[in-house]
């Protein structure tokens, strides 16, 4: 293609060279020089589609992934080019419109007075809108704080109950082990009975078998009739 | 050639070429008139054909071809048909700006035979733009007229600092706002 832009030079020579003679071409110096300027771009079009049209020899796959990875860099690029002039445009389509207001303001006729009310109108109900979120703002934490405190409450409850659960549990437990040593002492108070009993036979039965006069002993009537009190409790 | 190829022949001075391809001939010739009435500081030479492949016993002939605008009527099918077989005809770098879809006939609503969104599709397949008009209403045909000749001159390199993919890439940018 590069003897093609060669032939394309030489083409529009002989068409200049043509077009001077024939006289019905105005061929000033400015047209001259945009007729150059579309030249240079359309020569440029035509580089371009040289360009493109190229197969390189390298690898395909690194050519594939540096493809990509310049895209992908150039697309972030452009995105954040785009976002950065929207905001520019609107900020100063905002510059715009203040400076238009204010010119408006400025001039003192009756549009200018309403606009003023307007704006007048609306500081007063902001006013009044930033009051009244205030109060409700108020009342929301009131509301939280009380919410907050119900909820320790509930906790406290909690808590006690649990208490209660535990003591009761415990009470339980040392019943049931009183319970059990009171029974194990009347079986040991069971047993002693019997054994003073059996003592007691005992003794009778020696005092009474050794033979002596016990009635005439007032000591050992004593005994032997405290003896005859059987402990043995029925 | 089989195929429209962009950069296969020297372009003229000064000068552009358009090629018109639809189904409604008498439309395409008040589009060509219209085109032709309008001021502008450069030659231009309007093509129309009914379909592609361009016969090839005149191919030496004609010059090259700076942009090709496929009409679609919407009223009928038949078109729509006919400009994807063209489709085919031409070649991909043609695409990079140097095609655009007219659809004609919008003013009538209740007779829509195709839907609007095949065409935004096809568009949107081939990278080009889609204008809607209207060429019975006399405006209308005098500002597509105006835009096309615009859209001509940029393709043809007539603008300086401005190519015809920079130019559909305007055009797709702005149709996605």
């Amino acid at each position: 293609m590069a003897d093609e832009s060669w032939k394309l030079e030489q083409e529009l020579e002989q068409g200049r060279a043509q077009a001077w003679p024939q006289g019905g071409h105005d061929m000033g110096v400015l047209k001259l020089l945009r007729l150059r300027d579309q030249m240079k771009q359309q020569l440029m079009e035509y580089s371009a589609a040289v360009r493109g049209g190229e197969t390189t020899f390298l690898d395909q796959v690194v050519e594939e992934k540096h493809i990509q990875g310049v895209t992908e860099d150039l697309e972030t690029n452009k995105e954040e080019i785009e976002v950065s002039f929207w905001n520019k445009t609107l900020a100063l389509q905002r510059i715009q419109l203040m400076a238009a207001l204010r010119n408006k303001v400025n001039q003192g006729d009756k549009d200018s007075c309403l606009i003023l009310e307007t704006v007048n109108r609306i500081v007063l109900l902001s006013r009044t809108i930033i009051k009244y979120q205030q109060l409700a703002h108020e009342k929301k934490q009131k509301l939280i704080d009380i919410k907050r405190k119900r909820l320790s409450l509930k906790k406290d409850q909690r808590r006690k109950l649990q208490q209660i659960q535990t003591m009761k549990k415990k009470q339980k437990k040392e019943k049931g082990n009183k319970n059990l040593d009171e029974a194990k002492m009347l079986q040991n108070l069971e047993k002693e009975r019997l054994m003073t009993t059996v003592i007691q036979n005992v003794f009778q039965n020696i005092i009474i078998g050794s033979g002596v006069n016990w009635a005439e002993d007032p000591s050992l009537k004593a005994i032997v009739l405290q003896l005859e009190k059987n402990v043995h409790l029925p | 050639m089989a195929v429209l190829r962009p950069f296969d022949k020297l372009p003229g001075l000064n000068s552009a070429a358009l090629l018109l391809v639809g189904s409604d001939e008498e439309l395409q010739q008040k589009l060509a008139e219209a085109i032709l009435q309008e001021k502008r500081d450069f030659k231009i030479s309007i093509h129309i054909a009914t379909s592609l492949p361009l016969p090839s016993e005149r191919d030496h002939l004609r010059p090259r071809i700076d942009l090709i605008v496929f009409m679609i009527d919407i009223k009928s099918k038949c078109s729509l048909k006919n400009v994807e077989a063209s489709l085919a005809h031409v070649d991909a770098t043609f695409f990079l700006g140097k095609v655009c879809f007219l659809v004609t006939g919008v003013g009538r609503v209740n007779c829509c035979s195709i839907e609007t969104n095949a065409v935004c599709k096809l568009g949107e397949a081939y990278c080009s733009p889609v204008l809607f008009c209207e060429l019975e209403l006399e405006g209308v045909r005098v500002a597509t007229a105006q835009r096309l000749l615009r859209m001509l001159q940029i393709c043809a390199g007539l603008v300086p600092g401005f190519s015809a993919l920079s130019f559909s890439l305007l055009m797709r940018n702005s149709a996605d706002d």
